[in-house]
């Protein structure tokens, strides 16, 4: 102790704790910054209730009067050992681990370039708890929620109005929507009777199913059973992909071009149901691709191993273990033929015409039946219009609904 | 304050209805690489994977007693999953670099726990640096920094996996099998690397392989059918088991 | 077995070998029919000195007058690719996003169910969009903005967004699950939030796949026929406002190849857009089959 101080000045630096209360306690004093730190770094351990931040102040001569802000703030698990030869930088995110790493390092300076305090000047050490949030977990919180919202108000900015708009059709249709509405046949194209273009519709789904189910079905086969991974098979995958993204409208130039000029078949339910074929061809493979690719490699190798033929591995263990997968593209192409317009525009899709169809001759359809009397037909009430619209979608969806059953059908009952 | 870095108390697990650890109490050393061997199926990885809670992930997943890391239970409302998994590193089984630069997989942990613009450009370059160096990688990739790091070779992506735990100083690294995808040489520099990190952090390592317990761990924890059945030094455990059951694995009648 | 037997079996198996190989190439064989058909019908046009300066950079469009017939697509150009921009302006922010929650937020049960609805709606007939877009979204843009008419580049634009969102968010979303979990797994290790996990890690290691999505639903709407022909006023002129009522390529071969008298001028000109039409949209078909391509070859 130096003698020509008097002993009621005070201490030229001072160690003091912060409670949980707000309050501020002076542990003890110190001449020097070296001696503060070894004051600090010899703090009791606390294994109870830790301090929430110790002060390491520079205080004048004569007064006690300190500056309101820290100089530094620097972070540090009061209760922790062990922080010996690891490089924490003492900020919320590398807080020292324990009193004696924090005096280490502010001792060392290593970490910013902290000049000694001056007069009135003072730093303080916060605790910082193992794996609590500091201030930047709360925005990275605040953002996370924000993002999830965000990405929920995407989704339902898609689906609600879209529901809200079915939903209104069926609310319109209703009036209209009876069985007789459904099958019977009107007198004049002005009331309501969807029977015949119905029909329509079907002859023109199961004709062209007839027509691409065999083709996309063995097209698939030969894609994922027989094709070498060569230039040609990527051509052909070209193709197909290709052939999905041909405008329905292009589909139905070409049907002119090919079936009703070319091939002399006219305007007329076999012409449409070759193009509505050719345009939903490339469902079929895709869906009968993946599902033949479903089939572990292994079941073909045992097969093989058991001297089967390619055809016979495929008829007797491939094909019967994809059929599902099959069946549901080809429902899927059913839903789309069904729905198709652009194409049999001009194929062979009539306003109106007579009951019963041929095979050489114009026919109506559901799809057509609807452009006709919502654009081309004056004075059709509304309601009619909603009506044929909801036959139209529902029907759509419940083939759709009947693949998506299916599937999930088949997924839970899958044992490879 | 203990002296001890990791601690559970009769940890139970369950996946669904499989009941996966039983009743695990074990005190983990710092300082010392502790690895934890058993067959498959045992539950080590189990068990690593719940000290940093990344078990979790997975809805069906239910726990049941405590787990204490450096004093502080993790399962205490106050934890951040985000601040104990950066305290806590995890390396995997396959090396799981993330498909970005190599340069941005070293300082993720940084841009993750970090505020924007509080790094510079050049305290970053010395980070990636000295993290690199640390895993003995600088070498090798100084000059790939902006390549992707999927296209580095499997050795080189498992050092790249531990290289980035580092800038985020954590405390604790769990290492789930980290040779099991290298070659004899990638293992022996790999086993290297973690003893030269082991002052610094609690090593913690799955391993399936006997000769890598032996020679690279300290302290060895034997689980069996999602208990704990010995947990002695490594020496101890190899020539002078307690257990029935780890001297028939040990000896490779089993596992 | 008898010899002749083994014969008829090995006969057999070739044939059948023979039919398959022949269903394989049919797409090819598809393709090229498609393009010869078309282009056939469009070649004397040709001979007899059709200036195709004039079809691709007049915006007059007056194939019926007869004094002085023109045949200039820009307009119809214009107007489809206002119309498909606009579509894609709504589309793509919103399907990515959905994809984005439907892959990283949305859990169990919900995610099914709208994975089941956008499939759903992506069956919806395109002339049930077009009748939507004439009869409920029409009277809606008339009585919020105070247009003439409600078919217009708004309405085609939102319908043709709708149209082309489930393509969208399906490819978009299939993107994003390709992503292997390692990566998840090695991010949330690292302590990332699930938003930084979307936006650092999924969003480049998926972009090219997410790229696709784009791409498929930009030639959706390109080659979207009934709905633009119903819900956009048909116009042929350069729209100057989202208000103005518009033409497209596709829409304008639907209403005018039933009347243009068959084999003139105008019916092989409307087989010359066609013909556009196929280019265009191989076009952007094939080049998102390379990004789709250019992924998988980088993941090995």
């Amino acid at each position: 102790m130096r003698d020509d101080v008097p002993n009621n000045t005070p201490p030229k630096y001072l160690l003091a704790a912060e409670t949980a209360e707000g309050a501020v306690i002076t542990l003890g004093s110190a001449d020097s910054w070296e001696e503060l730190l070894d004051l600090l770094a010899g703090q009791p351990e606390n294994d109870g209730v830790p301090p929430m931040a110790y002060r390491l102040i520079r205080t004048a001569e004569t007064e006690a009067a300190v500056k309101k802000k820290p100089r530094r703030e620097y972070f540090a698990n009061f209760r922790g050992a062990g922080g010996a030869g690891r490089e924490d930088d003492g900020t919320e995110s590398a807080p020292w681990w324990g009193l004696d790493h924090a005096a280490a390092n502010l001792a060392a300076r290593r970490f910013d370039d902290l000049p000694p305090l001056a007069v009135r000047e003072w730093i303080r050490i916060r605790h910082k708890e193992p794996f609590t949030p500091g201030a930047l977990e709360r925005r990275k919180r605040i953002k996370e929620a924000v993002a999830e919202y965000v990405f929920l108000a995407m989704t339902a900015a898609l689906v609600i109005p879209i529901v809200a708009i079915l939903a209104y059709l069926v609310v319109k249709a209703w009036p209209a929507l009876s069985f007789s509405f459904i099958f019977q046949n009107s007198e004049d194209s002005q009331a309501g009777g969807i029977w015949a273009p119905l029909v329509g519709t079907f002859f023109l789904v199961w004709i062209s199913l007839i027509i691409s189910a065999p083709i996309g079905v063995l097209a698939g086969v030969y894609l994922n059973e027989y094709a070498r991974d060569n230039w040609f098979t990527r051509l052909i995958n070209l193709a197909v992909v290709n052939l999905a993204g041909v405008p329905s409208i292009v589909h139905a130039l070409f049907g002119v071009g090919a079936f009703v000029l070319a091939a002399g078949m006219g305007q007329s339910l076999l012409a449409a149901s070759c193009t509505v074929a050719i345009m939903t061809l490339p469902v079929i493979i895709a869906s009968t691709r993946e599902a033949l690719a479903a089939v572990p490699m292994a079941f073909r190798e045992a097969c093989w191993n058991l001297g089967a033929t390619r055809w016979q591995t495929i008829r007797t263990l491939v094909l019967p273990n994809s059929i599902s997968g099959i069946l549901t593209g080809v429902i899927l192409q059913v839903s789309r033929a069904a729905g198709e317009t652009a194409p049999i525009l001009f194929t062979g899709a009539a306003l109106f015409t007579s009951f019963p169809y041929h095979l050489d001759q114009p026919f109506m359809a559901l799809s057509m039946h609807l452009y006709a009397i919502c654009t081309q037909l004056q004075g059709v009430s509304d309601s009619v219009q909603y009506g044929t619209a909801v036959v139209l979608i529902g029907l759509v969806l419940a083939v759709n609904g009947l693949s998506i059953g299916l599937r999930v059908y088949l997924r839970s009952r899958k044992k490879w | 304050m203990t002296a001890y870095s990791i601690q559970t108390r009769d940890l139970n697990l369950w996946y669904g209805k499989f009941h996966a650890l039983k009743d695990v109490t074990v005190n983990v050393k710092p300082g010392v690489i502790t690895a934890l061997i058993g067959p498959s199926g045992c539950g080590k990885t189990t068990l690593l994977r719940s000290f940093n809670r990344i078990n979790e992930r997975y809805p069906s997943v239910t726990t049941k007693g405590e787990i204490e890391i450096l004093g502080k239970n993790i399962y205490d409302s106050d934890v951040s999953l985000s601040e104990l998994r950066k305290s806590v590193g995890m390396v995997f089984q396959r090396p799981n670099p993330l498909p970005i630069s190599v340069y941005e997989n070293v300082i993720f942990g940084l841009r993750v726990h970090r505020r924007r613009g509080e790094l510079h450009r050049r305290q970053l370059d010395a980070i990636v640096e000295s993290s690199l160096r640390d895993v003995q990688l600088w070498d090798d990739v100084k000059d790939k920094l902006r390549t992707k790091a999927t296209r580095l070779t499997l050795e080189q992506q498992q050092k790249l996996c531990i290289a980035r735990l580092l800038p985020q100083k954590p405390r604790v690294l769990l290492m789930d099998e980290p040779c099991s995808a290298l070659d004899g040489e990638g293992i022996e520099r790999i086993e290297t690397l973690i003893e030269s990190l082991r002052h610094k952090y609690t090593i913690l390592m799955v391993t399936h392989n006997m000769g890598q317990a032996r020679r690279a761990s300290h302290e060895c924890l034997f689980m069996l059918l999602g208990r704990i059945v010995e947990h002695a030094p490594t020496l101890e455990i190899f020539l002078n088991p307690k257990e029935k059951e780890t001297e028939l694995y040990i000896t490779g009648r089993y596992g | 077995m008898t010899d002749g037997w083994r014969l008829f079996k090995r006969a057999a198996e070739w044939l059948i070998e023979a039919v398959v190989r022949l269903c394989g190439w049919s797409a090819i064989l598809f393709i090229f029919a498609i393009f010869f058909f078309i282009f056939h019908k469009t070649w004397p046009l040709f001979a007899e000195g059709f200036d195709l300066r004039e079809f691709l950079t007049s915006a007059r469009w007056q194939p019926t007058s007869t004094v002085h017939p023109c045949y200039g697509i820009l307009a119809l150009l214009v107007g489809t690719l206002a119309v498909t921009g606009l579509a894609m302006a709504l589309a793509v922010p919103l399907g990515l996003g959905a994809a984005v929650y439907l892959s990283e937020f949305a859990g169990g049960k919900t995610k099914e169910i709208l994975k089941i609805v956008i499939e759903l709606l992506a069956t919806v007939p395109s002339v049930v969009w077009g009748f939507i877009g004439y009869m409920v979204l029409g009277p809606i843009i008339i009585a919020v903005t105070g247009a003439p008419v409600g078919v217009n580049l708004l309405n085609g634009g939102i319908i043709l967004a709708l149209m082309s969102v489930p393509v969208i968010v399906s490819v978009g979303e299939d993107a994003l699950k390709a992503v292997p979990d390692s990566y998840r797994e090695a991010a949330l290790a690292l302590g990332a939030s699930r938003w930084e996990i979307v936006y650092r890690v999924l969003f480049p290691a998926a972009k090219s796949g997410l790229l696709a999505a784009v791409l498929l639903g930009v030639g959706r709407a390109i080659g979207e026929t009934m709905a633009v022909l119903m819900a956009t006023g048909h116009a042929a002129q350069i729209p100057h406002s989202l208000l103005d009522p518009i033409c497209t390529l596709t829409a304008t071969i639907a209403a005018e190849l039933g009347e243009a008298p068959r084999d003139g001028t105008h019916y092989r000109v409307l087989f010359l857009i066609g013909v556009v039409l196929f280019v265009i949209t191989f076009i952007v078909n094939l080049t998102a089959d390379l990004v789709v391509k250019g992924i998988r070859t980088e993941k090995e």
